[in-house]
């Protein structure tokens, strides 16, 4: 990412050439301004002393005169002044002499003379020489303009501005109509900045003459200053016109004005004259190679670095020239000159714009070196001799690159901020402000930022790219786009898309479900390689695909996901398999996508050869543990993780997983001491390690069978308080709010449970990465805690579906147990059937259907009215019920089992008695049946009595009724026969089994069934307490033993109130109305259950595919580094 | 290798439909499907139009299992209650009841040549051998118990040898069976002799199926949602095959040994070209579980079976 910024500088050289250019166009303008008024002295003199290089002092009062060798001055102006006062020489000697001191840059002896040449005395003796007074006043008054202007500390400069005024306003006393005294203030005022007066002190000589070249001179630069170059451009013309000779300068100020006409050909053609004039005219050298620049052409460039040298050569303290060669030395890359010259430069030019591009060109070049503290301060500088950032941005931008770079965001927003008001539209600053904005955590503004830019130039790839990264984690449509804007830019102009790019976009499409574009984009992102043929099998030669697909002998073929053997073979046979670097995030990427895909063979070779070539990439381990564990075999997952911990023995992920896996294992405390080594590793900041933590609590208080209520209060507080903690860290935290509402249903708190779980399933239903079953299951449970048992239902029927497959025996379980409920015996036992196919090792679905069956038939016979098939269909369930408990009681001989076989011949017992008394009430049933018909046939034989003592007509009649009787009597002969026949089955299938029938009558039967009632009455009366829980052991043992296969044999231990028990638990339903509170405890038992096998399934995977998108982040990080 | 649907139907059963065998054609009768459900019933069906045969009542506790003795004569049916019903195809007459208590029955198939019929037996940790002219029971194939879980007897290590599925291979010589620790037993069938297990899968293995043209290869299929392929004589996994996105049920191979179809939880019918190692087609009609897939070796070119929880049978043609 911030790699971006240090290109700026190249990038950006075409708008520095510009923008300097401009400028110095307007300082080249203002110091010509300065220059016609001294030259305006000079006019004067110039005809008379063009050729000499001496002057003659007349001696008073004689005819000789004093030669004063021009060249040879005294260094004491003092020797000099005593001859002119002796001598009384006329004042323009004093001039012509200061003037000469001046040429030479000895100012001090220049004002000195002129001083004294302005002094009271000489007004009083001079006082009639009016001219040359009021000249040398001016020429004071020039030069504390020029003092004024060149001046940089406010104090000064004001101060040197009232001396000029001083003089020009006696110039002024001496006479009010002299123009070049205006045309002194109007520099004066110029200098000032004043422009709009200046005009007015130019207007006065121009309405007295208006061919008065120094005013013209003036007017044109004020025309100039107003930006009106045209305009200017007529003065020069005008000048040069009146004044056909006047010095080069002037067709400078043509050929500025033209330059900034942008008649750059014309332009040119004047500072070419300047020079033709003029051979050493720096301004116009540097004016030309401004305009050579301009040209933007490699010969153009070079001339104008001729130029600039030949005006350096010439002058080598013309810091413009100075500047522009800095410039190109830096852009070829010789730092030590642009260093050189831009030292020169600042100690040549005390002018603030010139200094500030010195400034620049230093600080550039230390920024180019990535000596960004020199770079800082020297870009500092530049700044400071900035008064406007309008006049001269780039240190601005500058600065604000090295301050992002060393991190002091707020400072370099600041400097960006200032570069955007100059140019709101630039690209560049629009993306360091939004990277700034990210930086400091406001996305939105950052948004804003990059979509201006975007906007503004949509052919940036770069701007898009940096969009898209911003939206990835909020909108990742609109970052796709982008991303692939970017792309489609980058292939546009032919430039290479770089493999993070497609990554990104792959990893969009991914999580958006678009798994076909996914693959292809990271395919894309991946080019040829030997994952190519490791991936298609069409690709594959036959020689290849034997080499690939060596037999491996099946008692390795567990520890499958830890060879390497094959890449060897592949090496052995003269294929190379190499991997880039930089392709191993798209690669393990890819491998995941096939993972998704279950193309889970696929996705571990990939992660494998990640491993082979690379064995510290530790998510590789860590997905190969993962297919390991979805697998099952968990050996080989430890193993996996051991290897990741090798290579990083802190990697909060890999512990976390560890201790998940010792939990499988049932090693509780192990798994307690990986999570917490997992939290200190990433020093509590990893909320999955605290979720682990929690989670452990929790399981650890729901666990044992036999509960101890202190310490199952202890471990929910803890987990409560830890995924509370989760939660204050991160409040989006699913999982958390998940484990809290699991918390919360524990202790009875339904309702806002249940809106938890609500609000968590509606969060995790969208991205394909989070899969929350549990979250339904939970929902479900509260829905069935609260008897909402339809809801409850739908709610498990949906989870399966959408989930599993339909093939998690557990939730079939709890549906079951729902419909159980629900007293709906035929759904209930259909859904333990289809468990027990799902899960044939699982006998206590078997003792479950028993139990299921035999409530049916008992409930079927409590009923008062019934029909002969419900009985039927009841004594039918029953000898199930009985051959079911049978085969447990049989089994458990075996172990195969943990079931207590005394509890098993209980129900067995009280089938069979059930299932004798169903005899009676069958062939009570039946008797009644056959009563019926009997009554049926007397009223039949009685209707044909009737029938036949009337009248014979109607003998049709009566024979169409017979027929139809008949009819009916074959029906009821035909389910006579039926019913034989499942008699007869009957007794093949269980004819041992079976007892005299009508032993006991009907009411013995239900006899028998109150009596067991009051048994049961009669416990709860005696301990209420231990009835409750009592009635949860029946429960648990009915549902719950399949929370933990390993508790089966816990179970052993509630032995002793079984027998009673058994009869409490027949009519179990009964005692669950009567003891209010003990259902609800039981649903909290249940809800707690099913997380514990299923909460950290989905949790493994949020972690496991997040870390896809951090590491191509990182993988960009390292790689702008 | 191309599967082409031809029929479903949608209600086949009233419940979900568990199993399915092609029995082969008789003088008398052309091939017929026969197919068990969880509402108890065995039906019988024509394929040229899945027209009904007939519907055959008398099991309790849903149909987990059927097979078609080599003559197609005679077929068997069991359910969970663990009886095993022996009938007459033609007259449904019911030929025998086996049981062997407290082994549960699973997955049959009789021997190629049809003396024997093959059971896996659940938590018994072995294969149940009929007889199938007295219908005595000839052999228990018991797996061995791991070395060393014989020192706790009380450990439940046999439970995880619970077998599910039991395949022949085509000569008849060797007997495999499935379990649900992920384990496949090779056993030498004349001399009754554990052979040795082919390891790789780690879950269930619910189906498992000879190559017709190999008896070395052999195929499995386990919740573990990989097919393996396995050189059942020289121990070694030819290769695991990835695609399915949940269980796999059931897998049969071609007659022409070229081809491998699977049903699987994840609702879809899926081809697998065993040389290229993948997936060649995926059939997505049922709409949910796909407990059974077999192909047709008769005469009648190559039919493909496939039924599922969603109470439908479908029919493809394999070319």
């Amino acid at each position: 990412m911030e790699n971006i910024f240090d290109i700026v500088p190249s990038s950006n050289g075409k708008t520095k050439y510009l923008t300097t250019a401009d400028d110095d166009a307007g300082e080249g303008a203002r110091k010509n301004t300065l220059t016609p008024a001294l030259r305006d002295c000079r006019r004067e003199q110039k005809p008379n002393f063009e050729s000499m290089a001496c002057v003659y002092i007349p001696v008073q009062n004689s005819e000789e005169e004093v030669r004063v060798a021009l060249d040879q001055l005294p260094r004491d102006a003092t020797d000099i002044l005593d001859i002119l006062k002796a001598e009384q020489a006329p004042l323009d000697l004093w001039l012509i002499i200061a003037r000469e001191y001046f040429k030479q840059g000895k100012v001090e002896q220049f004002r000195q003379i002129l001083e004294e040449g302005s002094s009271p005395e000489i007004d009083e003796y001079y006082a009639d020489v009016r001219y040359e007074r009021i000249a040398i006043l001016n020429a004071l008054g020039a030069y504390f303009s020029y003092l004024g202007k060149i001046e940089t500390k406010q104090k000064e400069k004001e101060d040197h501005f009232i001396l000029a005024t001083k003089y020009y306003n006696k110039a002024s006393r001496i006479d009010m109509h002299e123009p070049s005294t205006w045309v002194g203030k109007g520099q004066l005022l110029l200098a000032k900045g004043d422009v709009d007066q200046a005009f007015s002190a130019f207007k006065i000589v121009l309405d007295g003459d208006r061919d008065n070249v120094p005013a013209l001179l003036g007017h044109a630069c004020v025309e100039f200053n107003r930006g009106k170059y045209s305009s200017s451009l007529e003065m020069y013309k005008r000048v040069l016109q009146i004044y056909p000779e006047c010095p080069a300068a002037v067709r400078l100020g043509i050929g500025l004005c033209r330059y900034k006409l942008g008649q750059f050909e014309r332009a040119k053609q004047a500072f070419e004259r300047v020079l033709q004039l003029d051979p050493e005219n720096v301004e116009a050298l540097v004016a030309l190679g401004i305009v050579d620049l301009q040209s933007n052409e490699a010969s153009g460039i070079r001339g104008a670095m001729e130029k600039m040298q030949r005006a350096f050569d010439v002058y080598p303290y013309c810091a413009t020239a100075l500047n522009y060669l800095a410039n190109h030395f830096f852009f070829t890359g010789q730092h030590f000159l642009v260093e050189q010259l831009t030292e020169t430069a600042l100690a040549a030019t005390t002018h603030g714009s010139t200094r500030a591009h010195s400034y620049y060109n230093l600080a550039r070049s230390y920024h180019s070196k990535g000596d960004y503290e020199k770079a800082g301060l020297y870009y500092m500088a530049s700044v400071k001799e900035v008064n406007k950032p309008q006049e001269f941005i780039l240190p601005f931008y500058g600065l604000g690159q090295v301050q992002l770079k060393l991190g002091d965001f707020k400072s370099s927003l600041s400097n960006f901020e200032k570069v955007l008001e100059v140019y709101p539209e630039n690209c560049e600053t629009l993306k360091a402000v939004a990277h700034i904005y990210l930086q400091l955590n406001q996305p939105t503004k950052a948004h804003e930022a990059l979509k201006k830019a975007v906007r503004i130039d949509p052919r940036d790839p770069e701007a898009f790219l940096d969009l898209g990264e911003l939206l990835i984690s909020t909108d990742s449509g609109a970052a796709l786009d982008a991303f692939k804007t970017a792309r489609n830019l980058l292939k546009k102009a032919n430039e290479e898309v770089s493999i993070e790019l497609l990554n990104n976009i792959g990893v969009i499409h991914f999580e958006r479900g678009e798994f076909e574009l996914a693959q292809q984009t990271f395919k894309e992102a991946l080019g040829d390689g030997i994952w190519v043929k490791l991936i298609d099998s069409e690709a594959q030669s036959d020689s290849f695909r034997k080499v690939l697909h060596q037999p491996m002998d099946a008692s390795l073929a567990a520890r499958m996901y830890k060879d390497m053997q094959l890449f060897h073979n592949l090496e052995k046979n003269g294929i190379s398999v190499e991997l880039p670097w930089d392709k191993i995030t798209t690669l393990s990427n890819l491998a995941r996508l096939f993972e998704q895909l279950h193309k889970t063979e696929t996705a571990s070779i990939l992660y494998r050869l990640i491993l082979f070539k690379f064995p510290e990439y530790v998510d590789a381990y860590l997905r190969l543990a993962a297919i390991a564990k979805a697998r099952n075999n968990v050996p080989l997952s430890i193993e996996l993780i051991r290897d990741a911990l090798e290579v990083d023995e802190k990697n909060p992920d890999a512990l976390c997983m560890l201790g998940d896996l010792e939990l499988k294992n049932d090693d509780w405390v192990k798994a307690k001491d990986t999570f917490r080594a997992a939290k200190d590793a990433s020093n509590g900041k990893d909320s999955y390690a605290t979720l682990c933590l929690g989670n452990w609590n929790y399981f650890a208080a729901v666990r044992s069978e036999k509960r101890a209520p202190k310490l199952e209060a202890t471990h929910l507080e803890k987990a409560k308080e830890l995924y509370t903690k989760v939660l204050v860290e991160r409040p989006a935290n699913m999982y958390a709010a998940n484990g809290a509402g699991v918390v919360l249903a524990e202790k009875g708190q339904f309702d806002i449970a249940k809106e938890l779980f609500t609000q968590v399933q509606e969060a995790a239903s969208g991205s394909v990465f989070v899969q929350m079953p549990d979250v339904w299951i939970n929902l479900a449970h509260v829905h069935f805690a609260q008897g909402n048992f339809p809801l409850a239902i739908k709610m498990y029927q949906n989870c399966l579906r959408k989930f599993y497959y339909n093939t998690d025996s557990q939730i079939l379980l709890y549906l079951a147990r729902t419909h159980y409920e629900a007293e709906q015996w035929q759904d209930c036992k259909k859904t333990l059937l289809k468990a027990i196919h799902l899960a044939p090792s699982n006998y206590t679905l078997r003792f479950d259907t028993g139990v299921t069956l035999q409530k049916f038939s008992a409930s079927t016979l409590q009923k008062t009215k019934r029909s002969v098939d419900e009985v039927r269909a009841t004594v039918a369930e029953l000898k199930n019920a009985v051959r079911l408990f049978s085969q447990l009681s049989a089994a458990s001989n075996l172990q195969i089992h943990g079931f207590d076989e005394k509890k098993i011949e209980t129900h067995v017992g009280y089938c069979k008695h059930l299932l004798e008394a169903a005899k009676v009430h069958c062939d009570a049933a039946e008797l009644e049946d056959q009563q019926n018909r009997h009554r049926l046939e007397l009223a039949r034989q009685a209707a044909i009595r009737e029938e036949e003592s009337r009248l014979a007509e109607e003998q049709k009649k009566v024979k169409l009724e017979k027929r139809k009787q008949e009819d009916e009597l074959k029906k009821v002969m035909q389910q006579e026969q039926h019913l034989e026949r499942i008699k007869e089955h009957w007794k093949s299938s269980s004819g041992s089994k079976r007892k005299d029938r009508g032993q006991e009558d009907e009411e013995g039967g239900q006899g028998g069934e109150r009596r067991r009632r009051k048994s049961s009455n009669k416990k709860r009366k005696r301990d209420k307490k231990t009835m409750d829980d009592d009635q949860q052991d029946y429960e648990e043992t009915n549902y719950y033993q399949t929370d933990n296969q390993t508790n089966d044999n816990d179970n052993d231990d509630n032995d002793n109130p079984q027998d009673l028990l058994a009869a409490a638990g027949l009519e179990d339903s009964d005692a669950d109305d009567d003891t209010g509170g003990a259902p609800s405890s039981n649903k909290g038992r249940r809800i707690q259950g099913w997380s514990e096998s299923e909460e950290d399934e989905p949790e493994k995977r949020q972690p496991s595919s997040s870390p896809v998108r951090v590491n191509s982040a990182e993988m960009q990080l390292s790689d702008g580094e | 290798m191309k599967l082409a649907w031809l029929r479903s139907l949608e209600t086949s059963h009233q419940d979900c439909v568990w199993a399915c065998t092609w029995v082969p054609a008789t003088d008398k009768s052309p091939g017929l499907l026969l197919t068990g459900s969880l509402d108890e019933t065995v039906k019988l069906w024509n394929p040229e139009d899945l027209s009904l045969v007939r519907t055959n009542t008398g099991h309790c506790l849903g149909v987990v299992s059927v097979a078609a003795h080599p003559s197609g004569k005679i077929a068997a049916s069991a359910s969970m209650d663990s009886f095993v019903r022996v009938f007459d195809v033609e007259s449904n007459n019911t030929i025998a009841t086996l049981e062997a208590p407290p082994s549960e029955v699973w997955q049959m198939q009789f021997d190629p040549r049809g003396t024997t019929l093959a059971v896996a037996g659940g938590s018994s940790a072995s294969v149940k051998l009929w007889d199938t002219a007295e219908w005595k029971l000839v052999a228990t194939l018991s797996i061995p118990r791991p070395e060393g879980s014989n020192s706790k007897p009380s450990d439940k290590g046999n439970n995880k040898k619970f077998v599910l599925s039991v395949a022949w291979s085509p000569n008849g010589r060797q007997l495999a069976c499935g379990s649900m620790d992920g384990s496949i037993s090779v056993f030498d069938v004349q001399r009754a002799k554990f052979l040795h297990h082919l390891d790789g899968h780690t879950m269930p293995v619910r189906s498992l199926a000879y190559s017709p043209l190999d008896p070395r290869v052999l195929v499995s299929g386990s919740d573990d949602e990989r097919i393996h392929m396995y050189d059942a004589e020289g121990k070694t996994l030819f290769s695991s095959m990835s695609g399915h996105s949940s269980w796999v049920l059931s897998v049969d191979v071609s007659p022409d040994g070229a081809a491998i179809a699977s049903g699987s939880s994840d609702r879809t019918v899926k081809l697998w070209d065993p040389k290229m190692r993948a997936a060649v087609q995926t059939m997505t009609n049922h709409t949910d579980q796909v407990w059974g897939v077999k192909f047709e070796g008769g005469v009648r070119g190559c039919l493909l079976a496939s039924v599922s929880d969603d109470k439908s049978i479908s029919l493809y043609n394999y070319s």
